[in-house]
């Protein structure tokens, strides 16, 4: 046999792939070539300085970068919309202008006799805002009762703001 | 697979079953424990740490959604490994064009002598260079065999291929990095 066919074998041999029969047959060829005792310690060499040569791990800090990374994305990924950053954006506005409309002088918060409107809900010909949404199962009512809503607009001098106050009748008021 | 493995998988399980309920402490736990195993093995599939960097998120990104998946499997170390080898081929076809040697000298070394580091590293550079010499089905199966210590079984597994097609592999890609080093080697020393 061409020692070139040991090749495959010996390479085996050299990592401890071999069952025990095929390991046998290949140290009984070694014993009598010396050319595959060559080839089998380059082989043996070759490996030992291959794995040497890969023994050495990265730093911590590039498994923490990975670890981070991950991290990062899984946290982005799962926020719900209410925890991301542009609501919190949204809301911080919100509560400036909300801020600066209770602030500012009572010019149109609490107006000096404002234009007051009032509409008795049952009279209300064109009802501007529904004093309670229409619900599933409620019929809708047909008479105004007693204890009906009053509903009261007050229009400041600010176009833009309009006040409703809907309060609960208690019989009288 | 190594007793010390199957044990660390036992302990391992409530640490999943915690992960997949959304803790992401336990997740982290998780990650921490199999880091080495997956960072390393994509470098030396990859030879770049950079590029190692970017497919141990995608695995660990992976392993986050499919939780159920691995914990049913019972077997994480061969799923990271198989999710492993498939995020550095897919890299691979992404960006053929990476640097192999340029991260080597950011491995730690031991040695302090800045002359015999440069040495060290040059062996080194050459020996992780012959692995660039192996077709990519060779250096899979030598880079489990050979450096993850992994059986031709588990190889076969994890590749999804035969163990006589594992073994043909393995012998041949140890024949291949032997006639590198042997060449590089009379040549330099
Ligand atoms: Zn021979």
């Amino acid at each position: 046999m061409n020692c070139t066919d040991w090749e495959e074998r010996l390479a085996l041999y050299a990592g401890g792939d071999l069952a025990p029969a095929p390991a046998a047959e290949v140290e009984r060829h070694l014993a009598e070539c010396a050319g595959c005792q060559m080839f089998a310690s380059g082989l043996r060499a070759s490996l030992e300085l291959l794995e040497g040569a890969h023994q050495e791990v990265p730093a911590p800090a590039h498994f923490a970068a990975v670890r981070s990374r991950v991290l990062a994305q899984l946290e982005r990924e799962r926020r719900p919309f209410w925890r991301r950053a542009w609501v919190y954006g949204f809301a911080a506005v919100a509560a400036m202008l909300l801020a600066a409309v209770a602030i500012w002088p009572s010019r149109w918060v609490a107006p000096p006799p404002p234009e007051v409107a009032i509409v008795h809900a049952p009279a209300a010909p064109v009802p501007i805002v529904p004093a309670r949404p229409p619900q599933a199962g409620h019929k809708p009512r047909k008479k105004a009762e007693p204890g009906e809503p009053l509903m009261v607009r007050l229009v400041t001098d600010n176009p833009d703001v309009v006040i409703y106050w809907i309060s609960e009748r208690k019989g009288e008021y | 697979m190594s007793t010390l493995t199957l044990l660390a998988e036992a302990n391992g399980s409530n640490v999943i079953a915690a992960a997949k309920a959304g803790d992401l402490a336990a997740f982290e736990q998780l990650m921490r424990q199999y880091e080495r195993m997956v960072l390393v093995t994509a470098l030396r599939l990859l030879g770049s740490l950079h590029d190692a960097q970017d497919a141990s998120q995608e695995v660990f990104l992976k392993l986050y959604r499919n939780l159920g998946k691995v914990e049913a499997s019972g077997n994480i170390s061969g799923w990271l490994y198989r999710v492993t080898v498939n995020a550095c081929h897919d890299l691979r076809r992404r960006r053929p064009d990476s640097v192999p040697m340029e991260d080597a000298g950011e491995l730690r070394s031991r040695e302090a002598d800045p002359a015999e580091q440069s040495a060290e590293q040059e062996r080194r550079c050459v020996l992780q260079l012959s692995l660039r010499m192996l077709s990519e089905k060779e250096r899979a199966a030598l880079v489990l065999r050979d450096l993850e210590g992994l059986t031709t079984e588990e190889v076969a597994r994890v590749l999804g291929s035969s163990e006589a097609t594992v073994r043909s592999q393995i012998s041949k890609a140890r024949v291949k990095v032997k006639g590198f080093v042997e060449r590089y080697f009379r040549r330099h020393v």
